[in-house]
């Protein structure tokens, strides 16, 4: 009887796991050592999604498959002042860039707002239907 | 626009020659007769036929828009209303005349 | 069976199926934009003019025929894969601004479909009533 709402909570869902791969993206821009403190640049994570709802893949709506990391190469960075600079005197900085990172998060907030939108609609037509028999 | 509603839910609408032609076959059915005019039974009919005409303009209206013929929405909302307006005035016709009946049918000798 | 056929009259059949086609409809525009994010997702919807098309020929049907024998049970709309619009990268050929306005859109006809249900159902009951309120 409500698959409609299942179906808009979990693209909810969904789009706020990817705020959070991009949350911590934004935050460890400037990561270079790991929680060991060995030198170990921080990898971008983006969130890969697919159809069908996370309890019943038959059921319409999306899940999230993983959060991977982002395997393209770090930004070499010249700086002969860093500790952990190579012999020519690159540090190895994560491969976020800030711009995307922006945008991504602009996205998924407008989808989480469409979707909590949609949601409002699915009760009111809920309600109209009900108000048959009052 | 007040004014024609009105003039659309008033009775003399309802039964054709205005009412003079009322009062005279409401005197003619208690009479017992067709005397002057339209009796009481066939304006009755008549009414009864212009109300089903009214609901069968709406019910066509409303399928209309549904099927996509018509992008009319106040106008089906229009019909919808008149027709259920002109119900409820037949409807309470039927309840006056029945209270009528019955009390006319208890009064004591 | 006059019970059926009194119960069917109108514009009452229609409506429901108009009804059933709405929410029907709405349960794939929300599963479209549940994955607006998806690679490669195919848009899936019901067309509302093929479903206009195949009601205006019931009705036809329904008209030519006695009353209460014909109604618009069986009239079914198909899922279909729009191919409209941008197809971006991701081969997700979504456009945020169309699934929200077809969903209001759909949503108000639903609305519109249950209230003309229900003042038919209303006018039945207050002839059933007696009474005018």
């Amino acid at each position: 009887m409500f698959e409609n709402l299942d179906t808009s909570a979990s693209a909810l869902t969904a789009q706020r796991t990817r705020m959070n791969a991009i949350a911590a993206n934004v935050a460890g821009m400037n990561v270079t050592h790991d929680a060991d403190g060995k030198p170990n640049p921080y990898r971008r994570k983006f969130a890969i999604m697919a159809e069908g709802h996370p309890n019943d893949p038959d059921a319409p709506g999306v899940h999230i498959v993983s959060v991977e990391q982002d395997q393209s190469p770090f930004r070499k960075v010249l700086d002969w002042s860093h500790p952990d600079h190579d012999k020519d005197g690159y540090v190895k900085m994560p491969n976020i860039d800030l711009a995307i990172e922006m945008v991504d998060m602009m996205e998924a907030s407008r989808a989480y707002e469409a979707n909590i939108s949609a949601m409002e609609v699915s009760k009111s037509m809920m309600n109209a239907t009900l108000r048959l028999l009052a | 626009m007040i004014d024609g509603v009105n003039d659309n839910l008033s009775l003399n609408r309802l039964m054709p020659g205005g009412a003079s032609a009322a009062k005279a076959g409401v005197g003619a059915a208690t009479g017992g007769g067709a005397a002057g005019g339209a009796s009481f039974s066939d304006v009755l009919e008549k009414s009864i036929g212009e109300v089903s005409r009214l609901q069968q303009d709406a019910s066509k209206a409303v399928e209309d828009l549904m099927a996509g013929k018509s992008q009319d929405v106040t106008g089906v909302m229009t019909a919808m209303e008149k027709s259920d307006l002109a119900f409820k005035t037949l409807l309470a016709i039927r309840s006056k005349l029945m209270d009528a009946y019955e009390e006319i049918k208890n009064t004591s000798m | 069976m006059f019970i059926n056929r009194l119960i069917n009259q109108g514009s009452a059949p229609m409506l429901e199926q108009v009804a059933k086609f709405t929410s029907q409809r709405h349960g794939l525009l929300l599963d479209n934009l549940a994955n607006v994010s998806t690679f490669g997702y195919q848009q899936k919807d019901l067309s509302l003019d093929g479903f206009q098309a195949m009601l205006r020929e019931r009705s036809e049907v329904r008209q030519a025929s006695p009353p209460g024998s014909v109604g618009y049970d069986d009239i079914q709309a198909e899922v279909e894969n729009p191919q409209s619009g941008i197809l971006f990268h991701d081969g997700n050929n979504r456009s945020m601004e169309q699934l929200t306005s077809d969903v209001a859109k759909n949503a108000l006809m639903h609305n519109l479909a249950i209230e003309l249900l229900r003042k038919q159902f209303a006018t039945l009951d207050m002839a059933l009533k007696e009474r005018v309120t």
